[in-house]
């Protein structure tokens, strides 16, 4: 995965800006020339050395530059969803106004200071349910003058999982039973029923971390509770048989968020592919998963 | 109204602005470039620019709104037309950066975007250009250099966006992007082919440059004597002339109404043939801008100048350029103080040379003709009007009294002081009415040998004036009668007589490490006026040629300029490529690091984390005919980094060690 941007691969071209100074050093040029003034002369040719090593310092700017790390976070059909692209520089010189974008998006800036890393985010648009390729993705600067923009096309093997557009239809399916106290209710009684810790990520809410623990001087944990057994709501795609497959399934994911966001358990069946009854991130992100993948 | 004055305010705060030091940066930059345009724009230019600098100060941390476009149109119309009521002209050098000041300044009322930022510090760059066009001095170069720097600064400031870095980083920057910017600058400057002549021509506004006149009114004092500036140096190629024929011949001055001597208009023909005898001098004048058109000359020039185009000599033996000198020019020539002419005086010339008014100055025609009467032939004549002047009690003085319409009368009977140009004058005259035909010749007498130039200056205060006559046999002959006035007083006449005000610079020159100084400088100004300023075409050529290049022309200049941009191109390339591993700063890394690039065929490199000795092992394992001397030596070397201190010996004995060492399978 290390890819490091090579200079043969990197494009260069003048901006706007850069084509009106070319034109105005012409002018410079022309009156030095003109009137045989050596220092007319000599500013112009020294305003054009400077923007030759500014071409050169663009250029630059990205050539050694290494990727270390790509990912595309899944995102819902027709929405925007977002790249995570690791940039490192080990050179002792800073790489500055450093764009990413995907095309046709809006393109996310950033700087690389010497010796440093930096994970930029990018925004992409999700087209439709299943995997989505992104082909290319442009890294450019015009540091440091802006009279120069270079840039370099990465070729990656990025896939992103694209989950049914969640459209509420119709309301939730009845739960199987009788639900439990809440899971939350029962958090807040004590910490006993936790079955264990794991370290805290990212992705998961503040309200899930072990704030005791924390307190008590431990690193960031989060409670993890076994899976209920009891009541759970199955949601199912037969049951949506009145609707279009697509329609039906963007059911399902809306279905999907509205439990995660009730905190309720839930399980998915599909024909061919069901996920048992669960809650939390891990199970919601199979269950999407589920969904975007299905094929009749 | 007052929700729309809200709203307006509301409009101004979101004027997008570009950081505050950026600003700072630019609005630096551009009155940098105004100040240096000070001397010769209109002067509102600077508090014009100053206001806008400060508004755009003041505003850029109060609420305030832009300038909206009908102001905008009306401040510029009325700033316009103050260009054309204070130059008469929008065209020139001078008119042309007012305007640009105007506009700029005015910018500074309406930037939002980085592009209007781009266009203010284009405008400051135009602005140090019309700087450049409009003045050379040697002294304003690092002043120049440093605006660049500046506008560099703000070039890279605005470059950077939000994320300014600091002052003394930015500097650097655009100092190191100057500095790699230098070397092709030179190449450029020296093989960039140049234009042989002009493409078009920007009227320049008449100025007052003080210097020979093209008149000659001995009555009041001319301004060139206040002045110490140079007027000309010369280089010698060989010897230089004895100090009594330095005489550098200006214009020659035929018509005179008994007070003033003018420039006849007059124009008899080709210059009359000349014998040359004695030595020749070849040399190369710089001649300093001026307001008339003669090319000043060592007596007298025999060809005219190769390098400059329409050079005419007259039919008196003056260098007529086609224009006047507005920019300095340097020629060479050859010229011989000794020559006699061949053939008689052309009857006009000899007419031109004989009119006298005749109701001015009755008593020197009384005094011509009884000198007249005494003295047989011409020459005896020329002899008793010398020493007449030398025997009649008459001073040099530079501050002579005012004389009137029989200037030559007055000065002869009442004032009897005067410097050259009275002397001159005199002399012409009874010259003239004597039967003698005698004009006037301006000009510079001697010069400062400057010894670390090694050439001679000539300066305004050298200006002097002289008379030539026509003896029969001879031809035209100089004769100097303030020399015999005054002969103490030829070489130096002007400086000995500068008056009080000017007699403590004099003892300081005299001393020595000052006057040393002094010619340094000059010899620094002459060598920039011949050098660089003066860098022509033809100069470029010979400068081919020197280097041996066969075709002296464009495109050995082109090739030059190919492959010096490609050389200038690959530096900067293997300057700036990516080192893996930064190079070690103290000579026991370097040497290890020469151990290891003797090893870079036998292992992969030693990676970041891996230690000397862990190193030593690993390429030990792939070639383990080297463990008997790899793994000592990286010990060795294990201990002297990290061990209590190495000392030059154990250093050396180290180096020496990793140069015996060789990872070469043996035969």
């Amino acid at each position: 995965m290390p890819l490091t941007l090579q200079s043969r691969r990197i494009y260069i071209l003048p901006t706007r800006p850069g084509l009106v100074a070319a034109a105005l050093l012409f002018l410079m040029l022309l009156a030095g020339l003109n009137y045989n003034n050596s220092l007319a002369l000599l500013l112009c040719f020294m305003l054009c050395g400077v923007v030759l090593v500014s071409m050169h310092e663009c250029h630059r700017m990205l050539s050694g530059v290494r990727l270390i790390s790509a990912r595309a976070e899944a995102a819902f059909a027709q929405r925007a969803g977002e790249l995570l692209l690791g940039f490192e520089n080990d050179a002792p010189r800073a790489r500055r106004g450093l764009r990413l974008r995907v095309p046709e998006v809006a393109p996310q800036s950033f700087d690389l200071p010497a010796h440093s890393s930096y994970v930029a985010r990018v925004g992409y648009q999700a087209l439709q349910r299943g995997r989505q390729r992104i082909d290319r993705l442009q890294l450019s600067s015009d540091a440091p003058l802006g009279l120069f923009r270079a840039w370099t096309w990465l070729h990656l093997p990025l896939e992103a999982l694209i989950y049914p557009l969640p459209v509420a239809l119709q309301p939730l399916p009845a739960p199987t039973s009788e639900p439990r106290t809440s899971d939350r209710a029962r958090r807040l009684q004590g910490d006993e029923e936790w079955a264990w810790l794991r370290p805290f990520q990212d992705s998961d809410p503040p309200r899930s971390v072990a704030w005791k623990a924390y307190a008590r001087g431990a690193p960031l944990l989060v409670a993890q509770y076994d899976a209920p057994t009891g009541a759970h709501r199955v949601l199912s795609l037969r049951s949506l048989r009145a609707l279009a497959l697509e329609r039906a399934l963007s059911q399902l994911a809306e279905w999907v968020l509205e439990c995660e966001r009730q905190g309720e358990s839930y399980a998915l069946e599909l024909p061919g592919r069901s996920v048992s009854a669960g809650r939390g991130l891990a199970h919601r992100c199979a269950c999407l998963e589920a969904l975007a993948l299905y094929e009749p | 109204m007052k929700q729309r004055g809200e709203s307006a305010t509301a409009g101004a705060l979101a004027i997008p602005a570009i950081p505050a030091s950026t600003l700072r940066w630019v609005l630096a930059g551009l009155l940098g470039a105004v100040l240096l345009n000070v001397h010769h724009t209109a002067l509102w230019c600077l508090p014009v620019a100053l206001g806008g600098a400060a508004w755009r100060l003041w505003a850029a941390q109060h609420v305030a709104r832009l300038m909206g476009r009908t102001l905008r149109v009306v401040v510029l119309a009325i700033l316009t037309l103050a260009v054309l009521l204070g130059f008469r002209t929008l065209n020139g050098l001078d008119a042309g950066a007012s305007l640009l000041v105007a506009m700029a300044a005015l910018k500074l009322m309406e930037t939002r975007r980085v592009r209007d930022w781009l266009i203010v510090i284009g405008a400051a760059l135009f602005l140090l250009l019309a700087a450049c066009l409009d003045a050379q001095d040697l002294w304003r170069a690092p002043l120049y250099a440093a605006e660049l720097w500046l506008l560099c600064t703000a070039l890279y400031a605005l470059g950077a966006g939000a994320g300014v870095p600091p002052p003394t980083a930015l500097l650097r920057s655009s100092a190191r992007s100057l500095l790699f910017a230098l070397p092709l600058a030179v190449l450029l400057f020296l093989f960039f082919p140049r234009l042989p002549g002009s493409l078009w021509a920007i009227p320049r506004e008449d100025e007052a440059v003080t210097g020979l006149g093209e008149e000659m009114s001995p009555g009041s004092i001319s301004q060139l004597v206040e002045s110490r500036d140079p007027a000309l140096h010369v280089r010698f190629e060989g010897a230089l002339p004895p100090p009594l024929q330095r005489y550098w011949r200006g214009p020659v001055l035929h018509d005179f109404d008994g007070h003033t001597w003018r420039r006849g208009r007059a124009e008899f023909g080709p210059p009359a043939p000349l014998e040359f005898e004695g030595t020749g001098y070849y040399y190369e004048v710089t001649l300093e801008p001026n307001k008339h058109h003669v090319l000043i000359a060592l007596e007298l020039p025999k060809d005219v100048p190769e390098e400059l185009t329409r050079v005419g000599t007259t039919y008196d033996y003056q260098l007529i350029g086609s224009q006047a000198m507005n920019s300095a020019v340097s020629y060479r020539l050859e010229s011989f103080p000794r020559h006699r002419n061949v053939d008689a005086l052309e009857a006009g010339a000899r007419w031109v040379d004989l009119a006298l008014p005749a109701t001015r100055n009755p008593r020197s025609l009384e005094l011509a003709h009884a000198l007249r009467a005494g003295a047989g032939t011409d020459r005896a004549y020329v002899d008793a009007v010398l020493d007449y002047l030398r025997r009649g009690g008459f001073h040099y003085s530079l501050a002579p009294p005012r004389l009137g319409a029989n200037s030559v009368d007055e000065l002869l009977f009442t004032t009897r002081e005067g410097f050259c140009g009275h002397y001159a004058s005199a002399f012409v005259m009874l010259m003239r009415a004597g039967g003698i035909p005698a004009r006037v010749v301006t000009g510079y007498v001697g010069g400062e040998w400057n010894r670390f130039g090694r050439y001679l200056l000539v300066r305004q205060s050298d200006a002097h004036a002289w008379s030539e006559v026509w003896l029969e046999g001879s031809g035209w002959v100089r004769v100097d009668p303030t020399a015999v006035v005054a002969p103490e007083r030829l070489s130096s006449e002007l400086d000995d007589a500068l008056g009080a005000a000017a007699d403590g610079d004099q003892r300081a020159q005299e001393s020595s490490w000052f006057s040393a100084s002094v010619q340094a400088w000059q010899a620094m100004n002459a060598w920039w006026q011949d050098e660089f300023i003066q860098f022509n075409m033809a100069k470029q050529l010979n400068l081919l040629g020197s280097l041996g290049l066969k075709n002296r022309d464009w495109e050995g200049l082109v090739m030059l300029l190919a492959a010096g941009g490609t050389l200038w191109l690959s530096v900067l390339a293997w300057r700036g490529r990516d080192r893996s591993t930064p190079r070690p700063r103290d000579a026991l890394g370097r040497a290890w690091r020469a151990l290891e690039r003797k090893l870079r065929r036998s292992a992969a490199p030693r990676a970041l984390h891996e230690g000397p000795v862990a190193y030593s092992e690993r390429v030990a394992r792939l070639r383990p005919e080297l463990a008997g001397t790899l793994k000592p030596l990286a010990r060795h070397y294990a201990r002297l980094r990290y061990g209590p201190g190495c000392s030059s010996a154990q250093l050396q004995r180290f180096r020496r060690a990793v140069q015996l060492f060789t990872a070469r399978v043996k035969p």
